[in-house]
């Protein structure tokens, strides 16, 4: 497209609007997270109508020693162990659901499919039900069974595309030399596959880590909240404790950046193969 | 006993998916079929223990006749979906073609701004609520103080209590958190576009708008068609932007289905009749999956499994 690189002054505004374009739209993507990342680091009292000017960490100090640790521990656990369990459980179906024909596959497939979209707003009532029942209400392990059944769907799709890559006659030499299909997962097809699962863990550590909805249902004892619960507590009736929501909002978004990097772009080719292929 | 071969590898077929099964069943199949028989009774918070009785069809009756069915399905159809699935879409794809441009490719713009995309993406939707609720903000806000500085307004608006403005601040904050992906999504399908076509067609005399209407337009559109389905079931159900920005308010202005379930639910106690809601939506949302197989057959998912 190089020859459509107009010239002279038609050149020159042409290159200005798109420069200008892409200055809004930084400003526009970038500026609520610097506004949130300042303002943790400056002194906004519920008091207090504008900033003193200076910076600090208060508002660190103040949510850590009111309990927000708390949150960030019972979030660690519950989306370390949902996602540990969920990749576990993913593997082997991915690797039974690529390597194996058998009646009732396509269903399956076609469950896990559906189950990427299905909306859990809808499963709330009856989960909440069936959980208040079985005094599973406040539980951790309630939470973590959920998120556990939440991310497997996606971590599935993700690792039955990674698996068609890998050469089935790998197994299967493996199989001739007297390998049970535990030891082929394990000691071939888990090695090879490992950046596939890292994927796998990272997004499901991620969509659990800003699960709000199940969270806000199953669990109404303040020391088993979890970080998105726990921010909102600083939203009061009438007030609201700014320094202490947005210190708590840098700490949630923190470990979500950084394992956001490397998945980028696995992300988008997950999410929309086929379409480019 | 020794088992065959083939009774072996069924077995293991077996112990390989029976946990995927167990979810597949536990937390989708009979939680959906629970809540479809909840939905038929009027069972409430209160007498949860032992459950409540059957009502008929009488929670359809009534929500699809109430006074506030009509503005809630405005609400989710039109604001909450329609509208930011399209401002997301036309600005992920302003932004991807911005970049795909010679002129910022060649000031190696793209890895900035992959960088500059991570940022709200990677922000979970609670905290992009709190980033933009705290920019709207009446007395503290960026934003407020910005316009007052300048003298645009003379008194601070209250951008999430405004009847004219909670919408449109309401679908800023899901489209600034969700037009990342669309834009990171296009930019990679724009680089499907065979640049000798694009070539060829300049030297036929095409303008750019032609060039881009007939050319890397149908090249983007199963990609943009897939990202509006996506987008669209995903939005629909969505609960946590319209309830952590407004609680549904001011009053029930901004109610939509996912947050009418909830607050029916536990707020109401209704449990039966929130269940009703959410049958209601799983039906529309199963016609929008009827649509998305139609234009995609199962093509792609044959692709995955080989």
């Amino acid at each position: 497209m190089d020859t459509q690189r107009p010239k002279g002054l038609a050149g020159l505004i042409e290159n200005g609007a798109l420069l200008t374009g892409f200055a809004i739209f930084a400003i526009f993507l970038l500026a609520p997270a610097f506004y949130v990342f300042k303002g943790s680091f400056e002194n906004l009292s519920v008091s207090l109508v504008s900033s003193d000017g200076g910076w600090t960490l208060s508002n660190y100090v103040n949510i850590f020693s009111s309990g927000y640790y708390v949150y960030v521990i019972n979030s660690l656990i519950v989306c370390i162990t949902a996602t540990f369990l969920a990749c576990t459980i993913s593997l082997f179906a991915a690797y039974g659901l690529s390597r194996f024909r058998f009646r009732g596959r396509g269903l399956v497939f076609g469950s896990i499919m559906g189950g990427q979209f299905f909306p859990w707003i809808i499963l709330v009532n009856p989960i909440f039900i069936l959980f208040a029942r079985g005094g599973m209400i406040n539980s951790q392990i309630g939470l973590i069974l959920c998120y556990t059944a939440f991310i497997t769907p996606f971590t599935i799709y993700l690792l039955v595309g990674y698996l068609t890559t890998i050469p089935k006659s790998l197994d299967e030499a493996a199989i001739v030399d007297g390998a049970s299909r535990l030891t082929v997962v394990t000691k071939i097809i888990l090695p090879i596959m490992w950046p596939g699962m890292v994927a796998a863990a990272t997004f499901g550590f991620l969509q659990s880590w800003s699960e709000y909805l199940l969270a806000l249902a199953l669990i109404t004892d303040d020391s088993m909240k979890t970080i998105p619960l726990g921010l909102y507590q600083y939203f009061g009736d009438v007030n609201v404790d700014w320094g202490a929501v947005m210190a708590g909002s840098v700490v949630a978004t923190v470990p979500t950046l950084l394992l956001f990097l490397p998945l980028q772009k696995k992300l988008v080719s997950g999410l929309t193969s086929g379409a480019t292929k | 006993m020794k088992l065959s071969p083939l009774a072996r590898e069924r077995f293991t077929i077996f112990m390989m998916l029976f946990p995927t099964f167990l979810i597949l069943v536990g937390f989708y199949l009979y939680p959906t079929l629970y809540n479809l028989e909840l939905s038929f009774t009027d069972i409430t918070l209160l007498k949860l223990r032992q459950g409540g009785d059957p009502v008929g069809l009488a929670n359809y009756t009534e929500f699809l006749t109430s006074s506030s069915f009509f503005d809630i399905a405005i609400n989710t159809v039109f604001w909450l979906t329609a509208i930011s699935v399209v401002c997301r879409i036309i600005l992920g794809l302003g932004f991807a073609l911005l970049l795909n441009s010679n002129f910022l490719k060649r000031m190696h713009m793209t890895t900035l701004a992959r960088l500059i995309l991570l940022v709200p993406w990677a922000t979970p939707p609670v905290v992009a609520v709190i980033a933009w609720r705290w920019l709207f903000d009446p007395t503290h806000g960026p934003i407020n103080s910005w316009l007052l500085a300048t003298g645009l307004i003379s008194d601070p608006v209250a951008f999430t209590a405004n009847l004219t403005t909670v919408w449109p601040s309401i679908v800023t904050i899901i489209v600034w958190n969700t037009t990342p992906l669309i834009g990171v999504s296009l930019l990679a399908a724009l680089q499907t576009v065979p640049s000798d076509l694009l070539e060829a067609s300049e030297i036929d005399g095409a303008n750019r708008w032609q060039s881009f209407r007939f050319i890397t337009l149908p090249y983007l559109m199963p990609t943009i068609s897939v990202l509006t389905l996506m987008s669209v079931i995903w939005t629909f159900n969505n609960f946590v932007y319209v309830w952590l920005t407004t609680g549904a308010g001011p009053g029930t202005y901004t109610n939509v289905l996912a947050t009418e379930v909830y607050l029916k639910a536990f707020v109401d106690l209704r449990l039966g009749y929130s269940a009703a809601i959410g049958v209601t939506m799983a039906i529309v949302m199963a016609a929008f999956g009827a649509l998305y197989f139609r234009f995609f057959g199962l093509s792609d998912m044959q692709d995955k499994v080989g």
